[in-house]
């Protein structure tokens, strides 16, 4: 039997014949193995039947020799839908130009929000995101995706903790958190000061409460520095909330090794940009076709998801940068790398200790070289506040 | 003579040696389904068509097929299907009465 949809790509006739001895037309037909089907009769001698268009042209040439009159009645299947198409191609074009204008609507950025900013990082987050060129009326495939759009932003602006960034449809949605958010003055309660670590005091500046201890004390951690009940002996004691710096002298001990021979990778500087479609797991090829030539590469890959309305398409649009990497050998002489150890330490103690800390000295107390490595152990002495709060409940009190 | 031998050595053979008839003997091999499909194999060309009548040429006589609406949905040098609403199917023998 015949394929409906291989004779629909070749296009179909349908033919009147008019004349007498149809039946012996059809064996005459049937014998030159042309193909004909829904054959109907209307009246003594007129039939007509469906033929195939390469058919129909042999046709003409077989009935003449019967004698019988034959027309065309209708043309149907792809051959005849493509010459209409192509005389109506205006509708066709506008029919893309449509399509694609929605498509590359869909794709632009059309709005970016911030939320939990402060005004001035506000500022400074938008034109973070000028600079990476994400800007309402850009294209979306054209910018990084909101994981990279994430990371530089959390690493260019220092005021950020963190920041969230989400694509809904058109719109970016940053959620922020920034590092020092106004504070809220707290109302404190009755409290005592306490040494949080143990240390010797060097300097004592309190601004309410009972002193405790002396400069150049000795304290342990948890020792009572500052008391928050003040007052007469024999009056019934006032509790305040003791306020005040307690700064005293903590001994770190640190202990650091540091190979003078580093092998890196680095990057060469040139790289080849890649761009792909991505659907259903098969990268098609855009732009930047060939190989490359690097031993040593990363690839960096960016998977920009495409929309169409509010949609997401099942295509995906991909850049990949390779870069070629070399190794870099960073090698210390003995001094530079003590130099560069004492500073590891000293950043390693930085860490541990409060912000407004100070360092007062530093004594190496061993050095040694080893198998390549310079291995330093420092004694630090370091001023820091010691006090904190410790609210006077009723047991203390008691 | 000689065709008859033929022909009994043959019907022999497709009964003692379980062939099929229709390949053996050049019958036509007749499928209907319902009243509406009939699909005829092994005819041997067109005689008559019509909306109520179809006449085919077998290798012995002739097959006569009557009822209404009838059209051919597909026509080969050996098969033609049918559709319509097919009331009888004759077999006609070989007599001076044929339209041959």
């Amino acid at each position: 039997m015949k394929n409906e949809w291989i004779v629909f790509l070749f296009g179909r006739v349908t033919v009147k014949v008019t004349g007498k001895g149809l039946e012996r037309l059809l064996n005459v037909l049937m014998r030159n193995e042309i193909q004909i089907w829904n054959v109907k009769r209307h009246g003594t001698d007129t039939i007509t039947f469906k033929i195939s268009l390469d058919d129909a042209m042999k046709l003409r040439h077989i009935v003449r020799k019967s004698g019988c009159r034959i027309s065309f009645l209708r043309r149907s299947g792809a051959p005849f839908l493509m010459r209409r198409m192509l005389k109506n191609s205006g509708f066709l074009i506008g029919a893309v130009i449509f399509l694609s204008i929605v498509f590359l609507l869909s794709n632009v950025i059309w709005g970016i929000e911030i939320k939990g900013a402060k005004p001035a990082t506000e500022y400074q987050i938008r034109q973070e995101l000028d600079k990476m060129g994400v800007k309402i009326g850009k294209f979306q495939f054209f910018v990084d995706n909101a994981e990279g759009i994430q990371r530089k932003l959390t690493n260019n602006i220092n005021e950020l903790t963190w920041v969230g960034v989400e694509l809904k449809g058109t719109t970016y949605h940053l959620q922020v958190v920034e590092k020092n958010e106004p504070k809220q003055p707290k109302k404190l309660g009755p409290r005592n000061l306490v040494a949080k670590k143990k240390a010797m005091i060097v300097r004592m500046d309190i601004d309410d409460g009972q002193k405790m201890v002396e400069v150049n004390d000795f304290v342990e951690p948890g020792q009572l520095l500052v008391s928050g009940e003040i007052g007469q002996e024999e009056k019934e004691p006032e509790l305040v909330a003791a306020k005040g710096d307690v700064w005293g002298e903590i001994w770190y001990k640190a202990h650091v090794e540091l190979p003078l021979k580093t092998t890196f990778n680095v990057y060469s500087g040139k790289e080849k940009r890649k761009y792909y479609l991505l659907a259903g797991g098969k990268e098609i090829p855009v732009w930047g076709f060939g190989g490359h030539e690097f031993k040593d590469y990363k690839a960096e890959k960016n998977i920009h998801k495409l929309h169409f309305l509010k949609w997401d398409l099942p295509v995906s649009y991909v850049d990949k940068t390779i870069r070629e990497q070399e190794k870099a050998i960073r090698t210390y002489t003995n001094k530079e790398a003590e130099e560069k150890a004492i500073e590891l330490a000293r950043n390693d103690i930085k860490s541990k200790v409060d912000e407004d800390a100070m360092f007062k000295e530093e004594k190496i107390l061993h050095k040694d070289i080893k198998n390549g490595k310079v291995i330093l152990d420092i004694h630090f002495k370091i001023i820091e506040n010691i006090a904190v709060g410790q609210p006077i409940t009723k047991e203390i009190h008691e | 003579m000689a065709k008859s031998w033929v022909g009994r050595v043959r019907g022999w053979m497709a009964k003692n040696m379980d062939l099929p008839q229709d390949v053996m003997m050049d019958l036509p091999r007749i499928t209907m389904i319902g009243q509406i499909h009939i699909y005829i194999e092994n005819h041997r060309g067109l005689l008559a068509f019509s909306d109520k009548e179809l006449r085919l040429l077998l290798k012995q006589g002739q097959l006569l097929i009557k009822g209404n609406y009838f059209v051919i949905k597909t026509i080969l040098p050996e098969e033609i299907l049918l559709e319509g609403k097919i009331d009888q199917v004759t077999y006609i023998n070989e007599n001076p009465g044929g339209t041959k």
